[in-house]
């Protein structure tokens, strides 16, 4: 009896087992070479977003050992008022990324599409602040916004008032973000660029013919035609602002009074100035699970388009 | 599409659980059994041994070791080059010790990743703020034994060898300190026709002296005050003193803040008062130490408050002032009378903790293997020749690891006599200054905390300065001290 039941269960599991026998030796090169991948990914990547969240619910002390603290991290991000700052802030910081930095590499990259002459000198100098080292660019643009530097002298030249760019409130978010449109618009010019190139020409012919000028053109064949590309960059931008915090620190390390204090500098601090990796930990896992959520959104909503 | 989303999470839930589970008992039990033993272990092997006295009269280890050391950074050719040649004879003495150079160095925001990752060196340079800080995380080697056996502990300074004391236990060694004063620029002064203050100085002269040397319009200020990062806090934290005030005090076994005090609100109000009143500070006041020092070398400050040794160094070997450009001031005392009240702070070495008894030794051997000895006099001297050939200035440390006055200090101080490059300090200025101690808990944090408020008072001329201070005490005790049990 059971000798009949161990052949019936062969016979089941055979077929099964040999497709997959079957799929393995058929494409063994192709999960050969994903294998690398695979192995980065779960050592740098999948681990220690998994430890992250591990972390966030312990009390770390990497000498004397780990405390399981349940939510007690969580409580604490979420009753420091610097917290609440930094959201605001981080939000801001988005916010003007978007207003100040957003457009510039389309208007560039529409602009240079339309240039006869000096197209590729005009990509290699757009593209040039880009490969600027950030300690390079941070020591410029501090001269460029010194109270004596070219900025206020201009400024003072026209006769208004000396700016203080990055000791002002009002200016020191500002300040970074122009400093960053400047250096990173050129990356994403190359990407608009590409997409307007392959717009057809003909179609620009035809318009011409019937007598659309510049702006005509850009409104109802460019633009529509790099729609998708736009909504894609636009949300890439808003994950990647969200994480924002280098400039600010290197710059004002999160001052003056907190003003460019953004989450992801506040996840900094904690962790590497008030050394609470449990707390830093769970300020990280909040922030993965919204920006998951946007992640989902651009998802279903690039599914939708297609 | 959702079912593999929701199968996705709930494996990623489950393999966080069981991380946690695991690495809750795991990581304690294997931590503490790896760190915790070498301590112990290594005042053991220091009472084992009969010549951890810092002569090295003995040949070190039997087997091969491996130490990491503190070595200066690639700027500081000369000490490399000095450390090079104790590395050298100090291998020469014990063959079996192998000596790394490390030139990293310590940082309050890095110590913790070095010390979870097991890379910080034997032997790390650190501030007097962090002897509590590193002893109660037990990031600093408990080196008693091997203090309590060295033959010249009697000899070291007081002043600063006490700073690494706690509850009768030493973890560090001391190397050179200071008392936070004034650096100016004397010659600035004179050109911009501001009178140089006396060296009793007082919070008015100092008013008086900094608006008359700045102009805004140049993008020239009178003094620079710290404004950015921790080193806001401290440079604000030696008006604290002056006005006679604390910065915490321990009460019925509680750590208390005190910084929110008459004394504290009249120390800030002077900065109020420097920045809206004066206008004398720089408009990017946003300056960390480097920024401060930085600008004083340019000339574009007339005053920075510093340990006095960086801003001289900085405005003779890189800024090109001449020693009669420049004056040390004790920092200005609250009224004509008063203390001239400076923070003493200071450079140690600490030995790691997770070292193995013998390298915990040789670690200590090797910090203090030059010490007291005619090796250092040898090496000073060829460190002042080195600087002299390069047209460099060499600029002794306020306080020495070693009294100035005793034996030892005489030789070291004939040796500087020897030179015209040794810059002197004036002995009316060094007399006036008064060091006290920084706070001893959670003082990193404290500062963090002033930084904002202090930023607020130069960003914003409303500014209620008792309010930003009783926020500010409140939250330095809620957040920091408040989980402290002093024992």
């Amino acid at each position: 009896m059971e000798h009949i039941a161990a052949e019936v269960r062969a016979q089941r599991a055979s077929p099964g087992k040999s497709r997959m026998a079957g799929k393995l030796r058929r494409h063994f090169w192709g999960y050969a070479f994903l294998v690398p991948a695979i192995v980065v990914f779960a050592l740098f990547l999948w681990m220690p977003i998994v430890k992250g969240m591990v972390y966030s619910l312990q009390h770390i002390d990497f000498v004397k050992g780990n405390t399981y603290v349940g939510l007690d991290n969580y409580r604490t991000v979420l009753s420091d008022p610097v917290a609440g700052k930094a959201v605001r802030n981080s939000l801001y910081y988005m916010a003007l990324c978007l207003l100040i930095g957003f457009w510039v590499p389309i208007g560039f990259a529409i602009a240079i599409s339309e240039l006869r002459r000096f197209q590729g000198f005009a990509r290699v100098a757009a593209y040039l602040p880009n490969v600027i080292p950030v300690v390079v660019l941070y020591g410029l643009w501090r001269w460029l916004y010194d109270p004596i530097g070219p900025f206020n002298a201009l400024l003072m030249k026209l006769g208004l008032d000396q700016i203080a760019f990055l000791t002002n409130p009002s200016w020191s978010m500002i300040a970074i973000v122009i400093m960053e449109t400047w250096q990173q618009f050129g990356s994403a010019l190359l990407i608009y660029l590409a997409a307007v190139l392959t717009v057809p020409r003909d179609w620009y012919e035809a318009a011409e013919i019937d007598g659309a000028g510049v702006w005509q053109r850009i409104r109802h064949i460019t633009l529509p035609s790099i729609r998708h590309l736009i909504v894609l960059m636009l949300l890439l931008q808003v994950i990647g602002t969200s994480q924002g915090f280098q400039s600010q620190l290197a710059l004002l390390d999160g001052g003056p009074n907190n003003t460019t204090m953004t989450y992801a500098l506040l996840i900094n601090k904690y962790a590497f100035t008030r050394l609470d990796y449990g707390a830093a930990s769970a300020m990280g896992v909040l922030m993965f699970v919204v920006l998951g959520l946007v992640a989902i959104v651009q998802y279903r909503w690039q599914a939708k388009e297609e | 599409m959702r079912k593999t989303m929701v199968t996705l999470l709930g494996m990623m839930m489950l393999a966080a659980l069981l991380l946690a589970a695991c690495s809750n008992g795991g990581s304690a039990g294997g931590d503490a059994g790896g760190g915790a033993e070498p301590v112990g272990a290594g005042s053991g092997g220091a009472n084992g041994s009969d010549a951890a006295n810092g002569e090295g009269s003995d040949a070190g280890p039997a087997e091969k070791i491996t130490i990491s050391i503190y070595y200066p950074t690639p700027d500081r050719e000369d000490d490399r080059k000095l450390e090079d040649d104790k590395i050298r004879r100090f291998t020469e003495q014990y063959p079996n010790v192998e000596v790394v150079k490390s030139d990293w160095q310590y940082s309050p925001n890095e110590i913790g990743i070095k010390m979870a990752a097991n890379e910080a060196p034997t032997l790390f340079n650190t501030y007097a703020t962090e002897g509590k800080f590193l002893a109660e995380r037990g990031w600093a080697a408990d080196i008693t034994a091997l203090f309590d056996d060295y033959a010249y502990k009697e000899q070291m300074n007081p002043i600063l060898q006490e700073q690494f004391i706690l509850d009768g236990k030493v973890y560090g060694i001391a190397q050179r300190g200071y008392v936070t004063g004034t650096v100016v620029n004397t010659k600035m002064l004179r050109e911009r026709g501001a009178e140089v203050p006396p060296l009793d100085w007082t919070w008015d002269d100092l008013l008086t002296t900094a608006p008359a040397v700045a102009d805004p319009g140049a993008g020239i200020s009178g003094i620079a005050p710290m404004g950015k990062a921790n080193d806001a806090g401290w440079n604000w934290t030696n008006f604290l003193f002056e006005a006679g005030g604390e910065i915490q005090a321990i009460e019925g076994g509680k750590v208390v803040a005190k910084f929110n005090s008459e004394a504290g609100a009249k120390a800030l109000d002077f900065y109020k008062r420097l920045r809206w009143e004066a206008n004398a500070i720089p408009q990017d006041w946003a300056l960390d130490w480097g920024d401060a020092v930085g600008s004083f070398a340019q000339g574009r400050t007339a005053m920075v408050i510093a340990g006095p040794d960086g801003p001289v160094d900085q405005g003779l070997n890189q800024g090109g002032m001449s020693p009669d450009d420049i004056a040390v001031y004790p920092m200005p005392a609250m009224e004509a009378g008063g203390a001239h009240t400076g923070v003493l702070g200071g450079d140690y070495l600490v030995v790691n903790p997770n070292a193995s008894p013998e390298e915990q030794e040789m670690a200590f051997r090797y910090a203090t293997f030059d010490y007291f000895s005619d090796n250092f006099l040898t090496s000073l001297e060829a460190n002042i020749q080195a600087r002299k050939d390069d047209g460099k200035y060499f600029i002794p440390p306020v306080i020495e690891y070693f009294d100035m006055e005793s034996a030892f200090g005489q030789k070291v101080k004939a040796v500087y006599d020897k030179f015209d490059n040794v810059y002197q300090y004036d002995p009316a200025s060094i007399a006036l200054m008064d060091g006290k101690p920084e706070a001893q808990f959670n003082t990193q944090d404290y500062y963090a905390t002033m930084t904002n408020v202090i930023q607020e008072v130069f960003a914003n001329e409303n500014v209620d300065v008792q309010a930003q201070l009783d926020a500010a005490a409140q939250l330095v005790q809620t957040e920091f001290l408040d989980p402290i049990e002093v024992k």
